[in-house]
């Protein structure tokens, strides 16, 4: 038997994340002694409607969340007791909506800093309506084996360590949320372990007193004895005290109090719990409680480290007289599955990785380039193309290679509106499309016809010059086997009127004096293409190619070179055109021609 | 619980409707010089004189005085504004008028368990605090007004009579109106006075205690409230109030100069059965301290540099019960940053750190403080099955 939390139990829990992480504690009790969830609601306003996921065992339980507590009760009407963990502001106005509930009849609230005026109404309302308010500021409640509300026992391990998985012989009323799990676990090592441990919360007036709970224990027959651990302030312990000494009682009662420092300190200094303030005539004080204790009959312990052998002897005792049998374990205990992190990290299981990376990693404080911090590289006067060499060829390329990148990448970043990937990524802008797929839709543009052909103009180069072919051999193995060349030919340039951009990264790269076998070769073929025909020049594709080629870079990688630079430049149209509020773009009929056929009667469907 | 000093408790006072006497609150000579140019009762009447600050026994320090005119006023100012009494430096001055009366009475209102007491006697000043028995009480459950009759009865039985008994219970009447519309914790009038000028009742002197939980639906409370222990608190308790007024979960610290063993443990509850340990052997407390609801671990980080650099310390006492949340790995590596830091700047030369905890995470927790043995800390480390206190024993050992 327990009191408050047992078997029939059914819970909704007010409030959001802090309910939810309560919920998931509440769950793994329910697996640890094999019981279904118990937490059948959620009320919180701004999520109603939807669910809530908890993790039970190995799985997830989806716990509908509600506008109301009586939504929550009509559609659960088992529930019996709700949980409070909506914020001080607001914390009166949900536990008077849950006490109001006729199907409601223990009211637990952990929410702090409720105000005293508060806290005293929503007590005397759960007085008035023959129900329980236990709080606020409480951390919980727990009977063993039974039921758990709200987080008190802590983590999985300690249950199974604190024996919370089947019934003991002791009852335990704190006002500290730490300290309950401290006694709960005393329980466990120097007697039999709990029957129902409740937390009534620190503050000065909370809405039930360690009294009311004495009579429930006294009435519960599995309850042997009562431990409570009480502070200084108020006169809960002195009532206590007086209930224990005003008849002969069946449990036995063993009380500790905390505040004895106060005696020393400085006057009106106050510490720990709200509640834990001494009277103006010295009433309330630990002295004066623990000695209320001593005088009604209950086990005072000293000090708290004497809590545990006076827990003991009272168990031995009840074992001599046969009130007590000794507790038999389960042989075997359910065991909370590990995520998967956990197991990893105890080398429990091992994981076939989805994806491998060669390049990067920002799983510590900044992200690494193939090893290399991105703060250390900025602080040694690395640049962008030595990223780009380090995520793209995995390589510090050096301070001459980073100078031909940066001029590749200034020349070829944009190349006005009316091309392609810029008139698309423009037509998008003028439609209101947003920045990321405006330039996606100019990005997409890139291929066979447009930007594309680096790579491809870069492979070819290289696979002549790998074979040490020469222009003829080349020009006769493109034309029988691939089709024109990628990178020779412009749609306006020509030998007459030369791209400048060409010129110039030719005449830089030429002044280096560095081996440009690729280029050189691609500079042998258009000699001989250009001459065949006036605009089968090489272009920029091809040159870029040529040298990123002669620089080692991969072949796959090239067409990147164009993206990448070419993306500053779809950006640019992108911002240039939402700054004027540009207008939709459409079509005029006569910038088309209309090849289809004329209008004509449609045939009867066959 | 939050102490409210003498001006904005009569303000609350005056805004139910309570007869107060005209006062001022001034931070300088200049500015009380102006408002005697302003305000004709300044000129007329006698006037009173007091530090405006949390400090007991205002009177014996001479920070009380009596009897002046405004000139006499002006030069009790002066004399007051920037005196320097222990850790508090009075920064104002309360100036009020002095009210003629003959008979002086007592009215509080006090929270009780079933809601609150109505407290009346017909005496008042020094008198009442001898005469205990002659204030007689009404007690009220919580959500009930006093009706006019039970506060006329109480009147009577305290020995009020005719007019002055309707007058009486009109007070404590509004005084409840004030108690409970503020969210007040404790309101004491000593002395009420019947003023002569008008057969009034004047509330002369006001303590005011509220409720610092319901300061969100009192947006006029725009006023500061007052150390609780006859000190203004000091820088670092200052910085870590501000840390806990900023998180989630909390901190706390207050300083107890003088002290050798240093707290730093977990839980508004187990921390006081700490400080209880080392008073029990004949230890001396240097502060108390406190982390709890799982805070994050910058916060119990500024937490442990504050108790790092308390002065002449030779234990720190890292104690907490068996956690319900509070992430021990977590709020553990925010003492160790405090520590290493504190190490870094001089600090906890032949300190002895002593630990004992349990709860989520706690072996990982123990663990990395064991570990500061091989930084060079003294430190010892006790799990679970280490009684709480037990580790406050090994420390004062002699």
């Amino acid at each position: 038997m327990s009191i408050l939390a047992n078997k029939d139990t059914r819970v909704v829990i007010q409030g959001g994340a802090a309910g939810v992480n309560a919920a998931r504690r509440m769950a793994e009790f329910c697996y640890l002694i094999k019981r279904p969830l118990t937490v059948e609601a959620f009320v919180y306003p701004p999520d109603a409607g939807k669910t809530n996921e908890v993790p039970y065992g190995s799985g997830l339980i989806a716990i509908p969340i509600y506008k109301t507590i009586a939504e929550a009760t009509k559609n659960h009407p088992a529930i019996n007791t709700s949980l409070v963990y909506i914020g001080a502001d607001r914390a009166m106005k949900g536990g008077m909506e849950a006490l109001d509930d006729p199907n409601i009849k223990v009211v637990s609230m952990i929410t702090e800093g409720v105000p005293e005026k508060d806290a005293k109404l929503l007590g005397a309302h759960a007085r008035k309506l023959g129900k329980v308010f236990n709080g606020p500021s409480s951390i919980g409640i727990i009977s063993a084996g039974a039921c758990r509300l709200g987080v008190i026992g802590g983590a999985f391990d300690n249950l199974v360590l604190s024996k919370l998985y089947r019934e003991g012989s002791f009852g335990v009323i704190t006002k500290s949320g730490g300290l309950s799990n401290e006694i709960i676990w005393i329980c466990s090592q120097f007697a039999d372990g709990i029957t129902t441990a409740i937390g009534i919360g620190g503050d000065a007036y909370p809405g039930t007193d360690y009294v009311s709970y004495l009579e429930m224990f006294e009435n519960d027959p599995q309850t042997k004895a009562v431990v409570i651990v009480g502070e200084m302030g108020g006169d809960l312990e002195e009532r206590a005290a007086e209930w224990y000494g005003a008849k002969k009682r069946r449990v036995k009662l063993i009380g500790v109090v905390s505040g004895f420092c106060q005696e020393s300190l400085p006057k009106g200094m106050k510490f720990g719990h709200a509640g834990a303030k001494e009277g103006m005539k010295g009433e309330g004080s630990a002295r004066s409680k623990s000695d209320a204790l001593k005088k009604s009959g209950a086990i005072v312990p000293a000090t708290f480290g004497a809590l545990g052998p006076a827990i003991k002897e009272t168990y031995q005792e009840l074992l001599k007289s046969g009130q007590v049998k000794e507790p038999v374990e389960p042989a075997v205990l359910p065991r909370l599955p590990k995520s998967v992190e956990e197991a990893m990290k105890a080398d429990e299981v091992m994981v076939a990785p989805l994806i491998r990376t060669t390049i990067s990693d920002d799983r510590g404080d900044e992200p690494c380039y193939v090893g290399y911090p991105a703060s250390e590289l900025i602080n040694k006067g690395y640049e962008i193309p030595h990223v780009i060499g380090l995520l793209w060829d995995k390589r510090l390329i050096s301070r001459q290679e980073a100078e031909i990148i940066k001029r590749i990448m200034m020349l070829s970043a944009d190349h006005g509106p009316c091309v392609s990937g810029a008139y698309a990524t423009i037509l998008a802008a003028c439609a209101g499309i947003g920045l990321s797929q405006a330039v996606a839709a100019g990005l997409i543009m890139i291929g066979p016809r447009f930007g594309g052909a680096v790579t491809d103009a870069g492979r070819w180069f290289k696979y002549a010059v790998d074979n040490k072919m020469n222009v003829d051999e080349f020009l006769v193995y493109m034309k029988k086997n691939v089709g024109p060349v990628p990178g020779i030919g412009h749609r306006v340039k020509s030998l007459r009127n030369p791209d400048k951009r060409v010129k110039e990264l030719v005449g830089y790269v030429k002044s280096l004096n560095i081996k440009t076998p690729c280029l050189d070769f691609a500079l042998a073929v258009e000699q001989v293409t250009a001459v065949k025909k006036d605009n089968l020049i090489l272009n920029v594709d091809g040159t870029m190619a040529a040298v990123l080629v002669d620089m080692g870079f991969p072949v796959d990688s090239l067409n990147g070179f164009f993206i990448l630079s070419r993306t500053i430049g779809l950006i640019g149209h992108w911002v240039d055109q939402k700054r004027q509020d540009s207008r939709l773009i459409r079509l005029f009929d006569y910038l088309v021609n209309y090849a289809a056929p004329k209008r004509r009667e449609v045939p009867p469907l066959k | 619980m939050a102490k409210v000093l003498e001006g904005p408790g009569m303000g609350l006072m005056k805004k139910w409707g309570i007869h107060v006497p005209n006062y001022v609150v001034v931070t300088s000579v200049d500015e009380l010089t102006k408002l005697g140019q302003a305000n004709d009762w300044m000129k007329t009447s006698k006037l009173v004189a007091k530090a405006h600050e949390a400090l007991g026994s205002r009177f014996k320090l001479g920070l009380v005085k009596v009897g002046l005119d405004l000139n006499g006023a002006i030069a009790a100012t002066k004399e007051m504004i920037g005196r320097q009494v222990g850790s508090i430096t009075v920064s104002q001055v309360i100036v009020s008028e002095m009210v003629p009366h003959k008979e002086e009475y007592y009215c509080a209102v006090k929270s009780t368990r079933e809601g609150s007491e109505v407290l009346v006697a017909n005496c008042g000043g020094i008198e009442v605090e001898s005469n205990w028995d002659r204030v007689k009480r009404l007690c009220l459950e919580v959500g009930q007004s006093p009706s006019p009759a039970q506060l006329e009865k109480l009147s009577k039985d305290a020995g009020f009579a005719g007019p002055l008994a309707k007058k009486m219970a009109d007070f404590a009447g509004k005084m409840f109106t004030c108690f409970d519309s503020e969210d007040a914790q404790y309101l004491e009038v000593n002395p009420v006075v019947t003023r002569e000028s008008d057969g009034e009742l004047v509330a002369l002197d006001a303590v005011t205690l509220l409720d610092g939980d319901a300061k969100f639906r009192h947006p006029d409370w725009n006023f500061q409230f007052a150390a609780e222990f006859g000190r203004s608190y000091s820088k670092d308790e200052m910085e870590v109030m501000a840390v806990d007024s900023k998180i989630k979960g909390s901190v706390k610290f207050i300083e107890i100069p003088g002290g050798d063993t240093a707290m730093l443990p977990a839980g508004g509850g187990a921390s006081v059965y700490y400080s209880d340990a080392v008073v029990a052997r004949g230890g001396k407390l240097a502060n108390y301290a406190e982390y709890s609801g799982d805070p994050p671990d910058w916060a119990v980080e500024v937490l442990t540099e504050k108790v790092c650099s308390l002065p002449g310390i030779k234990n720190i006492i890292v104690g907490g019960a068996i956690a319900n949340f509070t992430d021990v790995k977590k709020t553990f590596g925010g003492i160790i940053n405090g520590f290493r830091k504190a190490k870094g700047d001089g600090k906890l030369k032949g300190v002895k750190i002593w630990v004992r905890r349990g709860g989520p995470r706690e072996k990982e927790g123990l663990d990395a403080m064991r570990a500061l043995k091989d930084e060079g800390f003294d430190i010892n480390v006790f799990d679970r099955n280490t009684p709480l206190t037990d580790i406050v024993d090994k420390a004062l050992q002699k």
